[in-house]
């Protein structure tokens, strides 16, 4: 073989090997069962959570013994690359969970059904129209929030109880919680929290505590370079003091719980979303409680309750119908409410929340109190964030690990992340 | 690149000399039996290329239509990203580590098994193993964990595992293909049996030693094989994806270590939604590519010898 192995031979076999890197993808199902209605519903979340749907959708399917539902589910940065996948291909699944800075691009992009044309179906009276605004784009209706959330400093109760030094109260502001967090790290030889550097979450709350704000009303960017620079020089310090989680533990960060350093057993304290904190019991037995967010140093509060966690049908979906009976079945149904409780956060449907209050109990009663106790404390919510956001939270992650590993430093990263964005939110 | 039209009929032609029938009719066959290639190839791979020439020249999010920017990507992506060229060099390092190492362990394991008398089928069977495993996505999941912190390699060695370093990240996704030197040792070793063994007695009665004739017989006889080798590992390293995909979790960190040219390319057309920018990425690199080829292809005037055209 080899003695025929000509120039001619070879120049082809490249040639066909090159043409591989073009050839791109494509491809779509439909899925169909057994003359029953399948739909699929995607979700992000832990496995709390993931049992808990579980549960109410088998209760859905009792129901009506027409339907099947496929779930699937995955930590967040996952979810968020499937769907995006999903979604241009034309393949969205009938019922998913959208987060506030997707609902802009895929309403827009046409991969959200208008929840107009299933209303009869899908009942929307006991949500607070406030609320239920949040899931509006160009006046209609994409996309309908299953709760709200709001940000917290979730902290191993034990751990910080054992180190002396004083629990997170509320009103602490940013320098008081570095602090803390350097003492933390002194007293129990690891890090005291997850370095906040990364997340564009805990960026935001800082920003807002300084009254500014990520985007401005049209859709640009709220800050400079200034500000970030200074936000990163902050926690870079905290790092290279060893107060906050070292870069190797930052950047397997990718939305579950299980890969924080918290949830790993090497730091204190973390930031999260409050009703997702319910993950980190099954990792840390002896609890975890939920604390506010650092305010600015005048005492401005940076966090904010966010409507979170919306569920919307894809628009190339063959069953509308059957997929707004499953949204109307979870957030209306009180049977899948006393399931569900606020693993997604409090109930949106006013009826359900009245009389579930009480019985809430164990992580959702400490979700339900946190949320009551910043109550009437707090400062409008930002309208809903533009298109390109989706992406800069991700590119807000990498620019900051540059940083954190040491290859920029925090304003080099700054500048580039202010360039990056403005292009974003330019196209 | 070799283009294809599509099958079309042969028009039947009455008034055509009936000497020629046989021969036109002969051609329709051979057609026939191209289709379902000349099908795919078309269909599968020259439409896509010619949607995305097109699209690298506009603003395509997916969503909504396209629209025509002339060469403002290119511009962009030359001037304003400094994150594409952070993809190049680590690409390139990639290149430069992990084809010369494929290569070498498959020569060197190929040798081993050349001379070897029994169980010579088990081990080439076993060799080329990681070749069929290794592409496929539970294996770079292993990778991943074996590579992470509290994984093997940290407990062996104690430096935290080597994926959240970014000085060793790109060293594991790189060994990963190394791995799979499967195929290119078959190839090797189909490629030493064919060198004539009168050649080494010939060298052996000259007085020279193993080593003497290892590089003046066994590299002159293999050099094409070395050469084909050498080029569709390259296109292929350029090309890599899944590994740097699987064991940075998708995401080419930590500190972009791992974010290799696909990858780069894929985040951009698939996760930040900007197709157009991603094919006019595509494109660049099929230039590049191609490039590279050639000037492989130039030097190997210089070191490749052709038993075959020796002849001649």
């Amino acid at each position: 073989m080899p003695g025929h192995r000509t120039k001619g031979f070879c120049a082809s076999a490249a040639a066909l090997a090159l043409c591989a890197v073009l050839a791109g993808c494509g491809g779509s199902g439909e899925s169909a069962g057994g003359g029953k209605v399948v739909l699929r519903y995607t979700w992000w979340g832990n496995p709390d959570r993931a049992a808990r749907t579980e549960q109410a959708v088998a209760l859905f399917e009792k129901q009506h013994p027409d339907v099947r539902v496929q779930t699937s589910f995955s930590g967040y940065d996952a979810y968020k690359q499937k769907l995006a996948i999903q979604a241009t291909g034309g393949d969205a699944p009938d019922v998913m969970q959208l987060d506030y800075r997707q609902i802009d691009q895929y309403a827009s992009g046409h991969v959200l059904l208008d929840l107009g044309k299933v209303e009869d179906t899908l009942r929307t009276g006991e949500i607070d129209p406030g609320l239920l605004a949040t899931g509006r784009v160009d006046g209609k209706q994409y996309a309908i929030p299953q709760g709200r959330g709001t940000e917290t400093v979730v902290y191993d109760v034990k751990a910080w109880k054992a180190s002396g030094v004083p629990l997170p109260r509320k009103g602490w502001t940013w320098s008081e919680w570095a602090d803390d967090i350097r003492e933390l790290a002194r007293k129990t030889g690891r890090p005291g929290a997850t370095d906040p550097g990364q997340s564009e979450d805990a960026f935001e709350v800082w920003l807002r505590g300084r009254g500014k704000a990520l985007y401005t009303k049209d859709g640009g960017l709220g800050f400079t370079a200034d500000d970030l620079a200074k936000w990163w020089t902050f926690t870079d310090r905290l790092r290279r003091e060893g107060a906050v989680s070292p870069a190797e533990q930052t950047t397997q960060l990718d939305g579950s719980v299980e890969n924080t350093p918290l949830g790993r057993g090497k730091a204190t304290a973390d930031f999260n979303w409050d009703a997702p904190s319910s993950g980190y019991l099954a990792l840390i037995p002896t609890g975890v409680a939920l604390a506010p967010m650092p305010s600015g140093d005048d005492g401005t509060p940076g966090q904010y309750f966010k409507p979170s966690m919306f569920l919307g049908i894809g628009a190339h979906t063959g069953h509308p119908e059957e997929a707004a009976r499953l949204i109307d079945f979870l957030l209306n149904d009180s049977g899948a409410a006393k399931i569900l409780g606020a693993t997604r956060g409090i109930p949106v449907n006013e009826t359900i929340r009245e009389r579930t209050a009480s019985e809430l109990k164990d992580f959702d009663k400490t979700v339900s109190d946190f949320q009551a106790s910043l109550e009437g404390t707090l400062k409008d919510p930002p309208q809903a964030p533009p298109s390109g956001d989706n992406a800069l939270q991700t590119t807000f992650q990498r620019d900051y690990d540059q940083v954190s590993y040491q290859r920029m430093s925090p304003r080099e990263a700054a500048k580039n992340y202010v360039t990056e964005a403005k292009a974003e939110l330019r196209s | 690149m070799t283009t294809t039209q599509t099958p079309a009929a042969p028009p039947a032609r009455a008034a055509a000399p009936t000497k020629r029938r046989p021969k036109r009719q002969r051609e329709g066959a051979a057609w026939v039996f191209l289709s379902p290639w000349v099908l795919g190839a078309t269909v599968l791979t020259l439409l896509p290329m010619v949607v995305s020439l097109y699209l690298s020249f506009t603003d395509y999010d997916l969503f909504n239509p396209p629209h025509w920017v002339g060469l403002r990507n290119y511009v962009q992506m030359f001037t304003e990203d400094p994150r594409y060229w952070r993809s190049v060099m680590t690409t390139l390092t990639y290149v430069v580590i992990a084809v010369p190492l494929q290569l070498a362990l498959a020569l060197v394991v190929a040798l081993a098994l050349k001379n070897m008398r029994h169980g010579k089928g088990f081990y080439r069977s076993a060799f080329y193993a990681p070749s069929l495993l290794g592409a496929s996505m539970s294996i770079a999941l292993v990778w991943r964990a074996l590579f992470n912190d509290g994984g093997t390699v940290d407990h062996l060695f104690g430096n935290g595992g080597w994926i959240n370093r970014p000085g060793w990240s790109l060293l594991a996704v790189a060994l990963l293909t190394v791995w799979q030197f499967g195929a290119p040792m078959v190839i090797f070793l189909a490629g030493l049996q064919q060198i004539p063994a009168e050649l080494y007695e010939a060298a052996a009665v000259d007085g020279a030693g193993k080593w003497r004739q290892f590089v003046s017989v066994t590299v002159p006889m293999l050099s094409p094989v070395l050469f084909f080798n050498l080029v569709l590992q390259t296109i292929q390293a350029f090309q890599v994806f899944t590994p740097a995909f699987a064991v940075s979790a998708g995401k080419g960190g930590p500190a972009d270590s791992t974010l290799v040219y696909t990858l780069y390319l894929y985040d951009r057309g698939f996760v930040a939604s900007h197709m157009g920018y991603a094919s006019a990425m595509a494109w660049v690199l099929l230039l590049v590519i191609g490039a590279v080829t050639a000037v492989l292809f130039r030097t190997s005037r210089s070191w490749v010898f052709y038993a075959s055209e020796g002849d001649r």
